[in-house]
Formats: C-alpha cells, sequence, structure tokens
C-alpha cells in the first residue's frame, strides 16, 4: 500500500514537473520580446533592460529554464509587474477562496448525487428512477453560468434570502457560508445529474454480479448487500471520474467567481489574463495545476483503499 | 426416511419480451435428510431455476405460478422477511459455479466469514474470527491465520472454491445446495473438491443437493438422481437404477452421450437430434417427443402421468418416471426393446480407416519449440534487477502430426496448450525453435507470410459466439475467409450455401446473426469457416467445451466426417479426456509447458507411463456410482509458470517423486511402445 502510494507521488511530482517544462516553453514561444510583453508598450528602454537583467533574458534558455523551475521548486513565483508583490503570496491569499468554493459543490453533488443514483438502480424503472432520471438529465444539460444568473435572480433578487456579491466579511464565517451557497449551488448543480447517472449505471452492473447475489444467498442483511458488497465496487470508476472532472469543476469556478464577483483563482486569472499581468497568470495556472495533480492523486488513491486490485497493479 | 425439503408441483414463469416462458412446471421432489440428491440436466432443463427458487432469489422477471416448498414445517415460499433471514443462509446454503466471480474481490476473506456470521450476535469479532479460521483450515487450506486476510484474487481457482465450500459450511446449514461445484476447475481440483463435499456430509451430517450436467460428478457424489429435461422432472430413482436401469429414453440418451472414460467406442459419437423444445407454450404431450426415438401419437398429444415402481437397487427410494411407455394403463407399449436404443445410425468410423495415412508425410512437424512471455517491462526488470523477466508458456515441444490424423492435446489450465495451438498459426512469437508445415519452416515468417500458410492452417477458436462478430450473418462470416484471402470461387452466396450444407445447418440461416444461434449452431458455423478454404490442418481449442453432452456429438461427428472426407489433420486442444480418447490417434500431455507424455491415444489412457498423465486418466470421475474413489490421486496444484520447480516440474505433486526428480530435469525417453516420456521412473516400460 505504501508502496502504492510512493510510486503514485512519484508519478504526480512527474506530471508537474512537464507542466512547468510546458508552461515555460508556451510562454517563450510569444513572439516578440518577453520584456515588452511583461511590461507593456509603454515601458521605458531602461525599465525594459533592468526587467531583462533580472529576469534572466540574456542567459541560454536551458539556464532560464532551470531558473524557473529552481524558482518554482522553492515555491517564488516571480512578482506581479505593477505591484511588485509577490506572485505567491497573491495566490496563497486567493486559493482558500477557490478550495472551499471547489469542495463546497463538489460536497453537495457528491451527498445527493450518488444516494440518487444508488436509489435509483435498487429500484430500476420506478417513479423514482424515472424522474430522477428526467432531473439529473436536465442538470447536465444547463449551463453553469445559466445556473449562477438564475439562481441570482431567484434567491437574490425576487426572494432576497442571500447576498450575490463577494465571499463575505472576514472572520464571519455565517456571513461567508451564505455567500458560499449560491455559488456552490450554480457549479455542483450540473454534477449531482451527472455523478447519479454514473452511479446509477455502474450500481445497476454490479447489483446483476454474482458475487451479490451470492451475499444475498449467504443471508446477509440487504444493507449489507447494498453498501458493503455493490455500492463499495460501484462507486470506484465515479471517484475516479470525480478526479479527472475536478479540472472541470475548476474551470466551472471561474464563470462562477466572475458572476458572483468573489475572489479566487478563476477571478484572478480572468483579471489578469485582461490585465497582461503574464507573472500571476502564470503563477495562478501553475497552482491549478498543481490542485488538479493532488485531486487526481487523492482520487486514485482513495480507489486503491477500496480495491486491493488496483494497488497490486501499479 | 425422513423429509428435509419437499417440493409440491412448483411451476415458474419468466415474462420476456417474447412472451412468458414456461421455465418449471409441475416440478415435485423431496429431498430426504443426511442424503446427497443429484439435479441433472443440460442447458435449459429448469435446474438453476429450481435451486434459485428455493432460495427465492429468482431474478425480477420470474414468478412463481404455483407450488409449494416445504421446509420446517412452513412454505418456503410465503416466509416473511424474517423468518427468510433464518432460512436463507443459516438453514440452507449454497457452493456457486465459478468462485472468481462469486465472491467479492475488494473484500478479503476475513471480512467475507465474518460478514456471514453476523447473525451469531452472541459471538464476540475475535470469536467469529477463529470460527473462520477454524473453518477454513478444515477444508484444507493451509496457513488460515495469514491467508484469511487475502483476498480472492490470491487465491488460485481450486482453493478459491475451498474457500467457498467453508463460507456456505459456516452456519452449519442443515441444507447445503452445490450449484456445478467444480464446472470451472481442472480435473485434479474437482477431484479434491469432490473429496471435500463427500467429508462435509459425514462430518457435517449436511444434505446435499448437487446441480450439475456433468454425469461423472454426479456418480461419484449422489444416493439419489432426479433428471430434468426442458423444466420437469423426467425420472427420479437411487443412483444405481438411474445408471444402470435408466428407464427414460432421455436418461438413457443422456448416458449415452456421456461415455466412461475406459469404454471402447467404434464409429460414430452417439447424440440426441434435435433442440430443447421452445417453453414459450406449455407442450401439450410428453416435452421430449419431438427428440425421442420411441415417441408416437399419443407421445405428442397426452402428458405422461408419472409411473412408481419399487427401486431395483434400492429398497426405501422409488423409482419414478414420466414416460407412456411406463404408463401401466398403456401395457403393450412396454415391449419396446430399450435396451437396443440406437441414438444414431450414420456410418461407421473405424480406427483401420486412419491408419492409411501411415505412408504420408508429415504435415506439421514441431522441433524444440519455445514461447516466452514477458511478465514485466523492460525498465520495471532493470530496476528490480531481474535478469530474466520472462515465463516460459511452451518449452521445448517437439510434436508431429501426419495428414488424417488426430493428435490431442491434454493438460490443466496453464498448461500451455492454447499458446501451443497459438504459436503454430502465428499469433503468438516464437522464441526458439521450428515449426514446419508440410516440409516448410513457419517461424520467422513475416504477417504477410503467414497469411498464406492460413489458407492451409485453419483454428477453430474456444469461445464460439465470442470469436463470432456480433454485427456479421452467417453468411457474411462464411464467405469471410474468401475476402480476406481475395479468392473468388464462384458466386460467394453459393460458397456460403455449399459450406452451409456441408455442415447441415439450414440455408435460412445465412441471413442469421450470431446471438440468434445456439450454442451447437454457432460451433457448426466455425467448423465451416474453418472448413472454408479447404485448409489441411485444422487446430481445434475447446471444440465442444461449453457444449450440452447432447450435441457435443454431433460436432465431433462433423469434424471426423470432415476429416474422413478430406484428409485433415487436426490438433485438438481439450481438458475433456473421454472426448479425447474417442476421437483421437495420438496424445501429447502437457504439464507446464512442457509434454510429459507423447504416443499413440489408447496406449495412454490404458498405461499411462507419467505419473501426471495417470492423475489425469485417474482423476476423471466415471458415470459410474459402482465406481467411486476413495482417495484423491494427486495433492496440490499447478504451481505457477513465474514459479517453476526445479528438476521434474512435477515432483512436487508427484506421489512416486524421488531425490534424483528434485534437481535432475528429466530427459525425454522411448518406450518400447513408441511414446516418449518425461519422467526418471516412468510407470510403464
Amino acid at each position: 500500500m505504501l508502496l502504492y502510494i510512493v510510486k503514485r507521488i512519484g508519478l504526480s511530482a512527474l506530471i508537474i514537473f512537464f507542466a512547468v517544462l510546458t508552461l515555460f516553453a508556451l510562454l517563450n514561444s510569444i513572439p516578440g520580446d518577453p520584456a515588452s510583453i511583461a511590461l507593456g508598450p509603454r515601458a521605458t528602454p531602461e525599465v525594459q533592460a533592468a526587467y531583462a537583467e533580472k529576469m534572466h533574458l540574456d542567459k541560454p534558455i536551458v539556464i532560464r529554464f532551470l531558473i524557473f523551475a529552481g524558482n518554482v521548486v522553492r515555491g517564488d513565483l516571480g512578482s506581479d509587474v505593477f505591484t511588485n508583490r509577490s506572485v505567491s503570496h497573491t495566490l496563497l491569499e486567493q486559493l482558500p477562496y477557490t478550495l472551499t468554493l471547489a469542495a463546497a459543490a463538489l460536497a453537495w453533488a457528491t451527498l445527493l448525487g450518488i444516494p440518487i443514483g444508488c436509489l435509483s438502480a435498487i429500484r430500476p424503472n420506478s417513479w423514482l428512477d424515472r424522474l430522477t432520471g428526467v432531473i439529473s438529465i436536465g442538470t447536465i444539460a444547463i449551463p453553469s453560468f445559466l445556473v449562477s444568473i438564475w439562481s441570482i435572480l431567484v434567491f437574490a433578487i425576487f426572494l432576497g434570502w442571500l447576498p450575490v456579491i463577494g465571499a463575505g466579511d472576514d472572520g464571519d464565517i455565517v456571513d461567508q457560508l451564505r455567500h458560499l451557497i449560491l455559488p456552490a449551488f450554480a457549479v455542483g448543480l450540473g454534477w449531482v445529474g451527472y455523478l447519479a447517472r454514473m452511479v446509477r449505471a455502474s450500481m445497476l452492473e454490479v447489483l446483476g454480479e454474482n458475487y451479490v447475489r451470492s451475499a444475498r444467498a449467504f443471508g446477509l442483511m440487504n444493507r449489507t448487500v447494498v453498501f458493503r458488497y455493490a455500492l463499495r465496487v460501484a462507486i470506484l470508476p465515479t471517484i475516479t471520474l470525480i478526479g479527472i472532472g475536478f479540472g472541470v469543476l475548476l474551470s466551472g469556478t471561474v464563470f462562477a467567481e466572475i458572476i458572483f464577483s468573489r475572489p479566487g483563482l478563476g477571478k484572478i486569472i480572468y483579471d489578469m489574463v485582461l490585465a497582461r499581468n503574464f507573472p500571476v497568470v502564470q503563477g495562478a495556472v501553475l497552482v491549478t495545476v498543481a490542485l488538479y495533480v493532488c485531486v487526481t492523486l487523492i482520487a486514485d488513491i482513495t480507489v486503491s483503499l477500496l480495491d486491493p486490485r488496483v494497488r497490486e497493479n501499479l | 426416511m425422513e423429509k428435509l425439503l419437499e417440493i409440491r408441483s412448483l411451476s415458474v414463469d419468466f415474462r420476456t419480451p417474447r412472451g412468458r416462458v414456461r421455465a418449471l412446471r409441475e416440478v415435485s421432489m423431496v429431498v430426504p435428510k443426511g442424503k446427497i440428491i443429484g439435479v441433472v440436466g443440460e442447458s435449459g432443463s429448469g435446474k438453476s431455476t429450481l435451486i434459485w427458487t428455493i432460495m427465492r432469489l429468482l431474478a425480477v422477471n420470474g414468478t412463481v405460478e404455483n407450488g409449494e416448498i416445504l421446509f420446517d414445517g412452513g412454505n418456503v415460499l410465503e416466509f416473511d422477511d424474517n423468518r427468510l433471514k433464518g432460512f436463507r443462509g443459516e438453514k440452507v446454503s449454497m457452493v456457486f459455479q465459478d468462485p472468481m466471480t462469486s465472491q467479492s474481490p475488494v473484500l478479503d476473506y476475513r471480512s467475507q466469514f465474518t460478514d456471514i456470521l453476523y447473525r451469531r450476535t452472541e459471538m464476540s469479532r475475535r470469536e467469529r474470527l477463529g470460527k473462520a479460521i477454524k473453518m477454513m483450515n478444515r477444508v484444507g487450506i493451509p496457513d488460515s491465520e495469514k491467508r484469511i486476510y487475502q483476498y480472492p484474487h490470491h487465491f488460485s481457482g481450486g482453493m478459491r472454491q475451498r474457500a467457498g465450500i467453508a463460507m456456505a459450511l459456516l452456519m452449519d446449514p442443515s441444507l447445503l445446495i452445490a450449484d456445478e461445484p467444480t464446472t470451472a476447475l481442472d480435473v485434479t481440483m474437482e477431484a479434491q473438491i469432490i473429496h471435500l463435499i463427500r467429508e462435509a456430509r459425514s462430518e457435517f451430517g449436511s444434505t446435499v443437493m448437487l446441480v450439475s450436467h456433468n454425469l461423472g460428478l454426479i456418480a461419484e457424489l449422489c444416493d439419489e438422481i432426479v433428471v430434468m429435461y426442458a423444466g420437469e422432472i423426467v425420472e427420479h430413482a437411487d443412483a444405481h437404477d438411474i445408471f444402470f436401469d435408466a428407464k427414460h429414453p432421455y436418461t438413457k440418451a443422456l448416458i449415452a452421450c456421456n461415455p466412461a472414460l475406459d469404454l471402447e467406442m467404434e464409429g460414430q459419437f452417439p447424440t440426441i437430434p434435435g433442440d430443447v423444445p421452445d417453453l414459450h407454450q406449455s407442450p401439450a404431450g410428453c416435452v421430449f417427443a419431438p427428440r425421442c426415438a420411441f415417441s408416437d401419437e399419443t407421445c405428442s398429444k397426452e402428458r405422461p402421468a408419472y409411473s412408481i415402481s419399487a427401486g431395483k437397487h434400492s429398497e426405501v427410494v422409488d423409482h419414478s418416471v414420466r414416460c407412456h411407455l411406463y404408463c401401466p394403463d398403456k401395457g403393450g407399449k412396454t415391449k419396446h426393446d430399450l435396451t437396443a436404443l440406437s441414438l444414431n445410425a450414420a456410418a461407421d468410423r473405424t480406427r483401420s480407416e486412419i491408419a492409411h495415412c501411415d505412408e504420408a508425410d508429415e504435415l506439421l512437424s514441431i522441433q524444440d519449440l519455445r514461447v516466452r512471455f514477458p511478465t514485466m517491462g523492460r525498465i520495471k526488470a532493470l530496476a528490480e534487477g531481474v535478469d530474466d523477466p520472462f515465463i516460459d508458456a511452451v518449452y521445448e515441444v517437439s510434436l508431429g502430426l501426419r495428414a488424417g490424423e488426430t493428435l490431442g492435446l491434454v493438460g490443466e489450465s496453464g498448461s500451455g496448450k492454447t499458446t501451443l495451438g497459438r504459436a503454430i498459426i502465428g499469433l503468438n512469437g516464437v522464441h526458439s525453435g521450428s515449426i514446419k508445415f508440410k516440409g516448410s519452416e513457419l517461424v520467422g515468417l513475416s504477417q504477410n507470410q503467414y497469411r498464406k500458410v492460413r489458407r492451409d492452417v485453419a483454428m477453430m477458436f474456444q469461445d464460439p459466439v465470442g470469436s463470432l462478430s456480433p454485427r456479421r450473418t452467417v453468411g457474411q462470416l462464411l464467405t469471410e475467409p474468401f475476402l480476406i484471402h481475395g479468392i473468388e470461387k464462384g458466386s460467394q452466396r453459393d460458397q456460403a450455401a455449399r459450406l452451409c450444407e456441408m455442415v447441415s445447418l439450414p440455408a435460412n440461416f445465412l441471413s442469421r446473426y450470431p446471438h440468434e444461434l445456439s450454442g451447437g449452431q454457432a460451433r457448426r458455423v466455425g467448423v465451416a469457416r474453418a472448413l472454408a478454404l479447404n485448409p489441411a490442418l485444422i487446430v481445434a481449442d475447446e471444440p465442444t467445451a461449453g457444449l450440452d453432452v447432447s450435441v457435443q456429438g454431433e460436432i465431433l461427428n462433423l469434424m471426423l466426417d470432415m476429416q474422413a472426407a478430406h484428409g485433415l489433420g487436426f490438433l485438438l486442444i481439450s481438458h475433456n479426456l473421454p472426448v479425447i480418447r474417442h476421437v483421437c490417434d495420438k496424445l501429447a500431455i502437457m504439464y507446464l509447458g512442457r509434454i510429459v507424455e507423447y504416443g499413440d491415444c489408447e496406449q495412454v489412457f490404458r498405461n499411462p507411463a507419467h505419473p501426471y498423465s495417470q492423475a489425469l486418466v485417474r482423476g476423471t470421475p466415471q458415470p459410474d456410482p459402482t465406481r467411486r474413489r476413495q482417495l484423491v490421486s494427486i495433492e496440490g496444484e499447478v504451481p505457477s509458470l513465474s514459479n517453476r520447480p526445479g528438476g521434474c516440474e512435477f515432483h512436487t505433486r508427484c506421489p512416486y517423486s524421488g531425490e534424483r526428480c528434485k534437481y535432475l530435469v528429466p530427459e525425454p525417453s522411448l518406450l518400447a511402445d513408441g511414446r516418449t516420456v518425461r519422467c526418471h521412473n516412468p510407470l510403464a516400460e
């Protein structure tokens, strides 16, 4: 088990290394002088020269990559072109907002989607199954930004129950939670349907397996059979899917953060792209990649904890 | 005689898109306490439906139309949830057919065992674990204190089935239902499991209901036998009465189709013509009438009643049979001479007919063939310091086959027989050695060059339906070989029709798809495809595995007829020894990739020279209840190829192994009758 985790972490590190390499290559392949791109058209030649010096633009590309990679490892993602603040500092401030939003969205989607999927698989073609089937397809089909806008209209404007803008006051947990509800609802809604359909399909398959029937023949309680023998296996592809789908979820948070004016990685990437503040964009992309790799890693380790065959086969 | 379970005129229907299927009709039987009762039948006979109805685990589209199942003073079909909980798993438990798929892959044995013990609330966790370990020890799983923490995929097939039996015995059930418990296992494992079930009966006093299509297994174990056909019980009697005094024509035919291993048989394989009837309507007369050699008008119009007489071999068990021939009020009819039951009057095939090819050149000649498979990637091997990350699936194999001859290749799973077959037609890479076909070397040919060879060397694949593309009609499948090899031979349609006729499939089958064919029909298409280009050699991989015995004969007869007509050479890969004995001229027995004995088929069966051959021959259960074995022929199981034992590979399981066998690999030695044996102390001279 430990060996599996070590190997899997090694692989993740390798993926992040290639992400850094790709990012570096992309930034270096932008046509034109990096200094003028980074500083914008109005920078004076002196400022540009100083920047080139600071960014080691005069050195060979290999050295530049090593310096870049070394900085990344030390957690130094460069500094904001405008404010000269450390990029990592800015990102660390924003990261918790995105993480909370993504986690909240995923949490409510899983907590609702998986039981719905299970219930409809236990009684296939019942009215419950058909109803949840229609609703699920509906929620998958509606884009999250539409959900955001409609939920603002309904819950914030007509009903006036929930706040719309921002992430709430610092230190006031209740206020922060109230600000979290609508964006988390909007980001997670599509996932409810998606997870429900996914769990239903694999659960139906597993419930037909011989070992489920043997468990029943041994007289085990229905609860034990469904949760311990069937769901434990049926959930595995769903966990992997959540890991992979986390990337999609992150892009969903970009919309939500823009629409609800929440701080966060998505918002900052959006703002800084418009402002051509490349070091920040670059850092934010890198953090997103790392986040994605981490979540996939967690998903894989969870699967390996549940399924002994996986951890023996790497 | 005390009744443990009684079934009274049970009828079960399945709702299908094509209408109701009347899967069980008026089934009545008594399971006596302390006995082993066998339920025999081919596919579609309703034997599985019967056990799942007893367990109250019918598929959702199945409904019990009529009847009752009495157990412990109540009707199982009316048990409420609470009573059912005390019945299923507690009073009645099951051993399943395929231990790999019937045990949870994600729970270790500790969890699976203790889950079953959940009802024993008075037991602590530790006591439950202790009981599970004790039971695992009891069924012969060594080292069970440690192995109980392992998962099913860590266990070999035989060990897994032992664990399955341990699970079933855990609650000390009064009735044990075993559903084809050895079908997924090799012969030597089967012998061990038979022994275990017998022991369980004598030690725990369980009553066993054994469901199987394998007459050998049934004869070996059962006291009483119920014969089912198309959803009805056609005959029920003491085991000896069934095997020596069978009354129903179906039972007789079934026994005739299942030849004993040591029975000398000339001519064609017996078959039962026709198919299992469509059960969408209740048959008007006797269910077996359409296939019965003795049926007359009454049989197809009137339902026969059970006629019950005293058993010849047993004083307790009556012999009941559902056939008009025995109805007392229809006297006269019994004068039919049923002993001279001729099942198939087709032309005889004699062994001398095959011998005519003696002068012919060798069709296939294999020398020192070695096929290796990598067990890990090169980088991983380098990293882990393994210098030889390969296993030898086929190891120094030498064989020869002449035109018109049939060579049988026998061995347990993992012996490399399929790999050898695939290597001959170029589907596996070859590490070293030579394969000569009609004198020209095949090893080292490119895939393109091999294509020409495959016109003359055809393959019949193991899984008949799976190896046919589901999106092509039979007609397209039959003409595919011509398209692949770019041969224009008359019109494609004529070719397909010719092939269809050759394997006696009706011409209207040309437009059917594989899923619309029965197992036997799909095999026929497989045979026709193999024959399409008039090959000289056919490699047949388990041509009858998974087929009912009544159909198995049809395919074998077809293959033999084709051989007689075209002088084909057959390489027949199988684990079914009776089939091999009756079909093959030469026999090669494989163990861990090596040929351990090779020579004349009859000689090997009469007087096996290698201890492993002996174990296989003796390990096959005989359809004869008077010849039950007391002892298991060999212990243990096939070692893994990645952990090949030193010296003679078989020494770890060999009852005769000596000191020398442990370190010295035996060279093939020639016996007086022309056989070669790889053994230091051959059992025959």
